[in-house]
């Protein structure tokens, strides 16, 4: 059996841990003890017995996908969820995350009251503190920051999420511009892509006549969303064709009908290349062409050097392939698919790539057929409270929207941007930092340098359900409740309206997010941007126009409201309303309105490209203290290719240093075959540096740590893979 | 002898994406220790010639056998072949938890719950099948490759899967004469490069079941890493058992006939 010795850290002992601080270690620890009293709210609505057991509709929060939930409860205690088979993003079914999801609530490490920090950053010191005093605390720091040096030295950061709209109150109330999410860090290539030519984040894809599919980096069975990743799997047993082009040979490859292993910041030259197959040999819709889309006659002449030959030199891929490939495609018609991704290789031109993918969407005019318009959320015929106008805000947003990022939609941002920006400085001093749910020290590429941020803080605060590794490095931690303790503010899908409601009452002094946000703004004097009573009037107020009481919601879990009317879906959100092959803003901003080749960066001899990815059981950084996740996730091991590591004299379970320009882990070693020899591969999420986290603390290493910032200059997307590392034995 | 029902799983290797939902929830819905596991999704790991690569899951856990060598050797009469259900169970209040059983089982998916002294394994969430819900790791398969259902009724979604299907694969085991007869009916299992070629086959006596232990497990809070999941119920007869369940793998592919 072999050994593996994970890093120095894993050496700590629980004994030591506990010394990090008795009063932050009791505060961990006490969640587990206290049986949490039957849901006030589902017992008034019926769904629960006498005996606090029952079902009771909600909706998952363990990735962003918000699959809707049965959760069984006994007794008070939830104790199974199983999947809606009423919502679409479920079907009836969870994966490992969403199963394990009870195990959040119930993690023995929960942080259950305030903490005020009593060491030193980092060290892990704290004292419970009251919510009043926690809050006055934070209160007064913002204040005194506003005060003295301007609301925009206040940051503030928060990722997709229900209670996302009252967040910003705080920001946009308390009057600054910086505002983080983490979508820079993950698919910013891809949506700016889709809005320049469809005008939309993010279309929808449709499986059900789905015969031809390509995707470019969309690792789907093992970065699951749910109902999608369902949907791929039939539509192979249906007999679809997939197409899947990765460096790595993921199970989504081993499920694909074909496996292209290709060079890392390749994937434009190949989608470039079925461009110019396809108008070349005309084999495009020509009436869809003409009919709904501008810029054909600019694409067709742009592409013409990227003949199959070409692309082969750079992707490493068989010329004939390619050009079958863009034969099968167009084959295909209306039936098939090139899948936009989340995020593709990486690289500083993913942009062009993503742009590339979605014209040669239209090209085989799939509108309508494979791909449909985003079913939004927003609207829905749903109220809100009553609020004022945000104050003006005057200065720079420090993450260069849109003064250098003019693509980048505010509310999406450039985080690492941000991040550099209060290394700097510059164009002036950040301050003070409020962080919910969301966890930059392990997100942002370049730890160090994130750290070195925090350190130019006078004030952090993080909101979280555990001591994550941002939380570690704060001043003060508020505890918040779980998605199966709290109520959060109602989002519509399509024509329905389901609801996340508290399944069982919040454990210890864990609140919602609704009632935090309500009580800090009301110290920060923004009282009138919060305007309800509890979370239930706040759903009240939303509901009041249609009709529907939110006893009723609660019952059922969801309710069908009017549809907003059928819009003509051949009608786009561009300046010119049609599908933008070519992008006159783009032009107007003297970048290529046109996808062209761009050459990524070559690692040097006896560097590899470092790979991202997902795997099955994790959600990015907030679940691999979960018990459950735990039990049945791999060891996370650095994957190398048996012939690069031979030439190193590496073995399995080796352990390696990996290093970066920016910095170096130790890892174990994974030999296989299944990744190019140029490439290494090491699973995101882990190497967590906060204490607070039992489960996970010591577990494999953090890619952030190795992480080059590379910021796309039109997306604002960071190029995840494009750092390279060297590997030698530890 | 012929039951009432006759409940049988069928898993669609094709359709298997190893998410691992089942094993949460299957961990979720019976209280699996944190050092156990009722059943499994056997990594084939990657087999072939670069760039032909297959990787093969294979989910499977108790297979309910027709003729369970586990209920012969069990001195308490704890284990039991149900009459109605035909489902293979463990009566918990009668196991004496001697462990009999999980040496004579061929497919090594029996442990011993230490805390409570007695013999766990899958017994089909009967608790489950009571009220009319699927077994826990079948009614959330992300894939849908996991199917159960009752084969005296012909329009069950495992009769029909059955009837459909080109091949069957099962994992039989025999011994003395006797055929285990298992439950579990494999659709899609991949006839090269897996565990049925028997060029693999020296391969296969080390990759084959359990599990290959990769995976941590949480140990009061803390952790020691790579800790075999199955080594503490298997114990010496891992190997030998290995070889033997393989072997029957090789020899057990038959056509499905109805």
């Amino acid at each position: 059996m072999p050994k593996t010795e994970l890093s120095g850290l894993s050496r700590l002992s629980r004994r030591n841990f506990l010394k990090l601080g008795a009063a932050a270690a009791s505060a961990f620890a006490v969640g587990q003890f206290i049986p949490p009293p039957v849901a006030r709210a589902a017992r008034q609505s019926g769904v629960l017995d006498n005996n606090g057991s029952g079902y009771i509709t909600t909706m998952c929060e363990m990735c962003v996908w918000r699959c809707g939930v049965h959760a069984k409860v006994v007794e008070g205690r939830v104790v199974k969820l199983e999947g809606n088979p009423d919502h679409p993003h479920s079907h009836g079914r969870l994966c490992a995350r969403g199963q394990s999801g009870l195990m959040n609530t119930y993690d023995p490490d929960r942080v259950l009251t305030p903490l005020i920090r009593e060491g030193k950053r980092g060290e892990g010191k704290f004292r419970q503190a009251t919510w009043s005093e926690a809050l006055d605390e934070v209160a007064e720091a913002m204040l005194k920051i506003k005060n003295t040096y301007g609301p925009e030295a206040m940051v503030f950061s928060s990722t997709h999420n229900l209670s996302q709209p009252l967040f910003e109150n705080l920001l946009y109330g308390f009057g600054s511009p910086n505002y983080g999410t983490q979508r820079s860090l993950c698919f910013n290539a891809m949506i700016v892509a889709n809005l320049i030519t469809y005008g939309m984040e993010e279309p929808t894809r449709d499986y059900s006549q789905l015969k031809y599919l390509i995707l470019t980096g969309r690792n789907l069975t093992e970065a699951i969303s749910t109902s999608e990743t369902t949907d791929l799997v039939d539509a192979i047993a249906g007999g679809a064709k997939v197409v899947y082009i990765d460096p790595r040979f993921t199970k989504t490859a081993s499920k694909a009908s074909e496996w292209l292993p290709i060079r890392p910041g390749t994937d434009l030259a190949f989608h470039l290349t079925l461009i110019n197959v396809i108008i070349g040999e005309k084999l495009y819709n020509p009436s869809f062409v003409d009919q709904y889309t501008l810029g054909f006659e600019q694409v067709a002449s742009a592409v013409k050097s990227y003949t199959p030959d070409w692309a082969a030199t750079l992707t490493g891929l068989d010329a004939n392939v390619i050009q079958r490939i863009a034969h099968e495609f167009a084959a295909a018609g209306q039936y098939a698919l090139a899948h936009n991704g989340w995020r593709t290789s990486n690289f500083i031109n993913s942009f062009p790539t993503e742009r590339a993918i979605t014209i040669l969407n239209a090209l085989v005019g799939n509108w309508g057929v494979t791909m449909l318009p985003s079913a939004g959320e927003g609207g829905g015929g749903l109220g809100s409270p009553p609020q004022p106008a945000y104050p003006r805000v005057s200065a720079q947003r420090l993450d260069g929207v849109p003064w250098m990022y003019p693509f980048v939609p505010l509310k999406i941002g450039v985080f690492q941007q941000l991040r550099d920006s209060i290394v700097a400085g510059q164009p002036y001093p950040a301050h003070g930092w409020l962080i919910s749910r969301q966890n930059p020290v392990l997100s942002l590429p370049d730890r160090k340098k994130t750290l070195d941020a925090f350190n130019k803080m006078d004030f952090i605060v993080t909101m979280d359900i555990l001591m994550n590794d941002t939380g570690w490095f704060s001043d003060v931690v508020l505890p918040e409740a779980s998605y199966l303790e709290r109520y959060d503010p109602l989002v519509p899908l399509g024509n329905q309206i389901f609801i996340r409601q508290p399944v069982i009452e919040p454990q210890g002094e864990a609140k919602s997010a609704l009632w935090v946000y309500q009580e800090l703004g009301t110290r920060l004097g923004l009282a009138d941007f919060f305007q309800y009573k509890d979370e239930e009037d706040y759903l009240n107020q939303q509901l009041a126009p249609t009709g529907v009481s939110l006893s009723e919601l609660r019952l059922h879990g969801s309710v069908k409201v009017a549809s907003s009317g059928e819009s003509n879906i051949f009608q786009w959100s561009t300046p010119s309303g049609k599908i933008e092959l070519y992008s006159a803003a783009l032009q107007k901003d003297k970048f290529d309105p046109i996808p062209v080749w761009q050459e990524p960066p070559l690692p040097k001899t006896g560097e590899f490209y470092l790979l991202t990815g997902k795997v099955g059981q994790h959600t990015q950084f907030g679940t691999q203290n979960n018990q459950l996740l735990h039990k049945y996730q791999d060891v996370p091991r650095l994957w190398m290719a048996e012939e690069a590591a031979q030439n190193l004299g590496l073995k399995d379970w080796d352990m390696v240093e990996v290093t970066s320009p920016v910095g170096s882990v130790k890892v174990a070693l994974e030999v296989t075959s299944a990744i190019r020899s140029d490439c290494v591969y090491l699973t995101p999420g882990f190497g967590h540096l906060s204490m607070g986290l039992r489960t996970a603390y010591g577990v494999g290493a953090s890619d952030s740590a190795l992480h080059v910032t590379y910021t796309d200059p039109i997306s604002g997307g960071q190029a995840l893979s494009q750092t390279f590392v060297s590997v030698k034995k530890a | 002898m012929p039951t009432k029902n006759h409940y049988a799983f069928v898993m669609d290797i094709a359709r298997c994406i190893d998410c691992r939902a089942c094993l949460v929830a299957c961990s979720v819905e019976n209280n699996v220790p944190m050092d156990h596991t009722r059943i499994w999704v056997h990594d084939q790991q990657v087999q072939g010639v670069w760039p032909n690569l297959t990787h093969t899951f294979v989910p499977y856990n108790c297979m309910h056998c027709d003729n369970p060598p586990c209920t012969e050797v069990c001195v308490s009469g704890a284990t039991y072949k149900d009459d109605v259900s035909g489902l293979v169970l463990v009566d918990q209040e009668a196991c004496i938890g001697c462990g009999y059983c999980m040496e004579a089982c061929p497919y090594g998916v029996r442990y011993i719950d230490q805390k409570r002294g007695v013999v766990d394994k899958c017994n089909a969430c009967v608790q489950r099948l009571g009220i009319g819900l699927d077994p826990a790791c079948v009614a959330t398969c992300v894939g849908k490759a996991r199917l159960f259902g009752d084969l005296n009724d012909p329009n069950s979604e495992v009769s029909v899967a059955l009837e459909k299907a080109k091949s069957v694969t099962t994992l039989d085991y025999e011994k003395d004469g006797t055929d285990t007869n298992p439950n579990i009916f494999f659709l899609n299992l991949p006839a090269t490069g897996s565990i049925l070629s028997s060029d693999a086959f020296g391969q296969v006596a080390q990759t084959s079941l359990p599990r290959d232990p990769h995976y941590t497990i949480a140990e009061e809070g803390w952790k020691k890493v790579a800790i075999p999941l199955m080594a503490v119920a298997m114990g010496a007869t891992f190997l030998v058992q290995a070889f033997f369940f393989t072997k029957q793998l090789v020899e057990g592919e038959k056509e499905f006939e109805e």
